[in-house]
């Protein structure tokens, strides 16, 4: 579905990316592990053009997006974003946040909007919150209804950059367990974390980069038991 | 003594007076606004020419007299081209496009304190820039900077004051004309700053209540 070629990038003189190759195929829940500054999440970034890849191509169901063919709007409502930090709109409650993008690009009724918002609030849990005004919410809970707006759009891949990471500790399983679920219902996710368990249960893929190289893809089992890479192990030693 | 008896004919002719400040006032306000949102949003673009005007604007009217700007557009107006500009006209004018220029800067800094994430939590999700913009980022901008537009409201009303001197018979104009005629100073001006005053503090309130509102989403 996703196919990545001979991906670059880099900021000034940092080369961030090089050469990364990899493929992502239909209902695969992909992980991204590394180190930190390994360029994990400016990958997922190019992966609807938050970052725009200096070289190589980044092929959608066969059409390369790198170069400016496809209106990027077009490829970002297909490939929504999770943030670490939320990006919930200030300005708007939790039902607001949830129907503005399905209304203004997918260009849904309000109804239709308020009926899938409203379903997707229940399912992670936070139908009570609906019109509450994200400075309400604990950051877990932001990041349910960073989930939830996500999924209204119905991406077709759904990107999750460290999700967890700005959350105080007592938060992370809530949010992880809103991931797990979705993970069993055949979604396609890309997500960069730093939780190594939850990458082991999740996945079906691992990629592991370091220095802005893929280093080693591999099935979590196999990867995480017998990583094949000397960085790997190395990595893995540190954080086990 | 004091005697503000004087004045008691004069009285509906002040309320004519002040119905021009008002007036005066609200329109360049739109204005001012308008062309605020217009130069904030192309000093942010990335057009460098048309930043670079806008910049250069900015530059000019915060950098000359509202005054000198006033009798230049009411005295110019006529000899550049052939239309004889109404005193109220080249007021409003020259006042919009001159606090344009401050509310332009307001609005920029309103906009660049909106957290980088808020444009990308809306792009990430496919949201076209000029949407994203109008819904997410002006709406948070203005928020961020309605002290200083509520400040730019007020030191207008002050300013409209300015437009007696091009013969506009504004409540400044009417206290002048009241002492003209019965050679009592003090009660005129004093009135006319009065009135000023609790126009002033009006807006005030309803700055204050416009900042409760918008605070709902704290």
């Amino acid at each position: 579905m996703i196919e990545i070629k001979h991906l670059a990038k880099h900021f000034g003189d940092l080369e961030v990316l090089k050469d990364i190759s990899l493929t992502i195929n239909k209902g695969e829940v992909v992980t991204i592990i590394g180190p930190s500054g390994s360029g994990k999440s400016t990958l997922l970034r190019c992966l609807n053009l938050l970052e725009q890849p200096d070289g190589g191509s980044i092929l959608f169901d066969g059409v390369d997006i790198v170069g400016g063919q496809v209106k990027i709007e077009n490829i970002r409502k297909n490939a929504c974003m999770v943030f670490q930090h939320f990006n919930l709109f200030k300005n708007m409650t939790v039902l607001e946040n949830m129907t503005y993008a399905p209304r203004v690009v997918n260009k849904l009724s309000k109804e239709e909007a308020r009926d899938k918002a409203l379903k997707l609030l229940e399912k992670v849990g936070l139908s009570n919150k609906a019109a509450e005004y994200p400075s309400r919410l604990s950051g877990g809970q932001k990041q349910r209804v960073a989930i939830a707006r996500a999924l209204a759009m119905e991406p077709e891949v759904l990107l999750l950059d460290e999700p967890t990471s700005a959350l105080d500790p007592e938060m992370v399983k809530e949010v992880l367990d809103v991931i797990k679920e979705l993970a069993h219902t055949g979604i396609t996710m890309v997500l960069v974390t730093h939780e190594m368990g939850f990458a082991r249960d999740v996945s079906s893929v691992v990629h592991f980069m370091d220095e802005g190289v893929l280093v080693e893809s591999g099935q979590p089992e196999e990867f995480f038991a017998h990583p094949k890479t000397e960085r790997a192990r190395k990595f893995l030693s540190t954080i086990l | 003594m004091l005697d503000f008896s004087v004045l008691n004919p004069y009285f509906p002719m002040l309320l004519a007076a002040v119905w021009i400040t008002l007036k005066f006032t609200f329109f360049s306000t739109i204005l001012g606004f308008i062309g605020g949102f217009i130069l904030a949003l192309i000093t942010l673009s990335k057009n460098k020419v048309l930043s670079l005007l806008a910049k250069v604007y900015i530059s000019v009217f915060r950098g000359t007299p509202l005054l000198v700007q006033l009798m230049l557009i009411y005295f110019a107006t006529p000899q550049l081209t052939t239309y004889t500009i109404s005193a109220l006209e080249a007021g409003v004018l020259s006042f919009g496009l001159n606090s344009a220029a401050y509310i332009s800067e307001a609005l920029r800094g309103g906009i660049l304190s909106v957290d980088k994430g808020q444009w990308e939590g809306a792009m990430s999700l496919g949201v076209p820039k000029h949407r994203l913009v109008l819904d997410i980022i002006l709406p948070q901008a203005i928020k961020n900077a309605l002290p200083s537009l509520v400040n730019e409201s007020i030191m207008l009303l002050k300013d409209s004051s300015l437009v007696s001197v091009i013969g506009v018979a504004d409540t400044l104009r009417w206290a002048d004309l009241i002492q003209a005629k019965t050679f009592r100073a003090f009660e005129a001006f004093i009135v006319a700053a009065a009135v000023y005053y609790v126009l002033v503090m009006a807006l005030n309130v309803l700055g204050s209540y416009l900042e409760k509102k918008v605070r709902v989403s704290d």
